[in-house]
C-alpha cells in the first residue's frame, strides 16, 4: 500500500520536475535579451565568458566577492549536497559505478557539511534583522525541507538504519516500471522520501530554479563587446534609417 | 505543447528502457543453521551495530563471553565453493559480499578476521592465544611494570 502510494508520488514528482524545469529552461532560452547588460568587469571573449561561468559555478565567485559568510555556508551546503547526491547513485544503478564507491565514505561525512551550511544560512534568516525582514515563507520552507531531508538521511546513516537492500530494489524497480518490490515502512525513510517528493514537485516553481537559471543570467553570460558588436533587436530592424555616422548593420 | 512533448521524451530517456523484473535483488545464500530468533529483518538492519557493540565489549572491556562473534557468523553463513571448500571473501558469492557489493558498502572485518570457517584442512590463520580475563589482567600488569 505504502509502496504503491510512494511509487505514484515519485512518478508524479519526476514528471512535474522534469517537465516543469524543461518548460522553464525553454522560457529562459527564448526570452529576448535586447541589450547587453553584462556586469563589468566582464570578459571580452566567449572563451572568457566560459571561464567566468566556470568560476561562478565551481567557486561561487560573485558571492565570495559580495559576502564571505553567505559564501562559506552556501559553499559548504552546495558541495556537501553534491557529494551526498552522487553517493545516492548506489540506489539507482544495479552495479554501482566505481567512482561512486570511492566517494561513498566522503559522502557519508559530507552530510554534516551540508547540514552545517544549511543551519548557517537559516540562522542568517532568523537572527539577522535585515534578512529576516526580507525573508518570505518560501525561503524558510526551502531551508526546512533541505534540513529535513539531510537530517533524516543522516539519521538513517548514523542512528537508526533502514533496510537499504529493499530500498535499492524498490527504486531499481521503479526505474524499470516494476512495482513488485516493497519499500521498508520505516518512519524516517517515509519522511525522507516524502520531503524529497515535495521538493521535487515545488522545484520548478521555486527559487531553486537558480540551478538552471545561472546559465541564463544575461548579467553573467554575455560577452562585454558592446563597442565591437552592435546589438539590434528584431523590432528595431524595422525602424526608419539611422542618422548618418551610425552603421546600420550588425557587425561581426 | 512542444515543450511538454520534449520534456516527456527527456524523462523517458532518463528513466531507461523497461527491463525484466528479475535480478533486482541480490542473490542472498541461505545460511546453514537455525534462523535468527529476532528475524532476518532485524539482522539485516542492525548487524553492523551489533558487531560493533560486541567488538567494543571484547576489545575494550576484555569480555570474551559474548553472544555472537564474527567466527559464528561466517560458520553459519558459509557458502560452498566449486572445490567443496567454503568461499572466502575474495569471491563475490561470499554471503557478506552479495549484499555489501549490491549496496556498495565496504567492510574491513576481513582485513584481520578469517572470512570462512575453520574446518578440516583450513586451519585458523592465527593460533588462538587462549585469553581469559585473568590472563589479560596478568598481561596488562606485566607490561605496565
Amino acid at each position: 500500500m505504502i509502496s504503491t502510494v510512494y511509487a505514484v508520488l515519485f512518478y508524479l514528482a519526476t514528471f512535474l520536475m522534469v517537465a516543469g524545469v524543461g518548460m522553464k529552461v525553454f522560457k529562459y532560452a527564448t526570452t529576448p535579451v535586447p541589450l547587453n547588460i553584462v556586469v563589468s568587469p566582464a570578459p571580452r571573449t566567449k572563451r572568457g565568458v566560459v571561464f567566468r561561468m566556470f568560476r561562478e559555478v565551481i567557486f561561487f565567485e560573485s558571492l565570495f566577492k559580495s559576502n564571505k559568510w553567505i559564501w562559506l555556508f552556501g559553499y559548504l551546503f552546495h558541495w556537501g549536497m553534491l557529494i551526498v547526491l552522487l553517493r545516492h547513485f548506489r540506489y539507482f544503478t544495479l552495479n554501482t559505478w566505481w567512482w561512486v564507491e570511492i566517494i561513498s565514505p566522503i559522502g557519508k561525512l559530507m552530510a554534516f557539511a551540508m547540514l552545517a551550511g544549511l543551519l548557517g544560512l537559516w540562522a542568517r534568516r532568523i537572527f539577522q534583522e535585515r534578512i529576516r525582514y526580507i525573508s518570505n515563507p518560501s525561503d524558510h520552507l526551502m531551508l526546512a525541507l533541505l534540513v529535513g531531508i539531510a537530517g533524516s538521511g543522516t539519521m538513517m546513516s548514523y542512528v537508526t538504519h533502514t533496510d537499504i537492500i529493499n530500498v535499492k530494489a524498490y527504486f531499481l524497480g521503479l526505474m524499470r516500471f516494476d512495482l513488485s518490490h516493497t519499500l521498508p515502512a520505516d518512519p524516517i525513510l517515509m519522511a525522507h522520501l516524502g520531503m524529497v517528493v515535495i521538493l521535487m514537485i515545488i522545484f520548478p516553481i521555486s527559487k531553486l530554479l537558480h540551478v538552471p537559471g545561472v546559465f541564463f543570467a544575461p548579467s553573467r553570460t554575455l560577452v562585454d563587446n558592446a563597442r565591437e558588436k552592435r546589438r539590434v533587436s528584431k523590432w528595431a530592424r524595422n525602424l526608419p534609417p539611422l542618422p548618418e555616422g551610425i552603421p546600420a548593420k550588425e557587425e561581426g | 505543447m512542444k515543450t511538454l512533448l520534449v520534456s516527456v521524451l527527456m524523462m523517458a530517456a532518463l528513466m531507461g528502457a523497461p527491463v525484466l523484473a528479475e535480478g533486482l535483488l541480490p542473490n542472498i545464500p541461505a545460511a546453514l543453521g537455525e534462523p535468527h530468533p529476532e528475524g532476518n529483518e532485524f539482522w539485516r538492519v542492525n548487524h553492523p551495530a551489533i558487531l560493533s557493540h560486541d567488538r567494543d565489549l571484547t576489545v575494550l572491556d576484555g569480555i570474551r563471553d559474548i553472544d555472537g562473534s564474527i567466527k559464528t557468523c561466517v560458520a553459519c553463513h558459509a557458502v560452498e565453493g566449486p572445490d567443496a571448500a567454503p568461499l572466502t571473501v575474495a569471491s563475490p558469492e561470499h554471503a557478506c559480499r552479495t549484499c555489501h557489493d549490491y549496496t556498495a558498502v565496504k567492510i574491513d572485518c576481513f582485513q584481520c578476521h578469517n572470512s570462512r570457517p575453520e574446518a578440516g584442512d583450513w586451519p585458523a590463520v592465527l593460533p588462538s592465544l587462549g585469553g581469559t580475563p585473568e590472563s589479560l589482567h596478568a598481561y596488562l600488569e606485566r607490561i605496565s611494570q
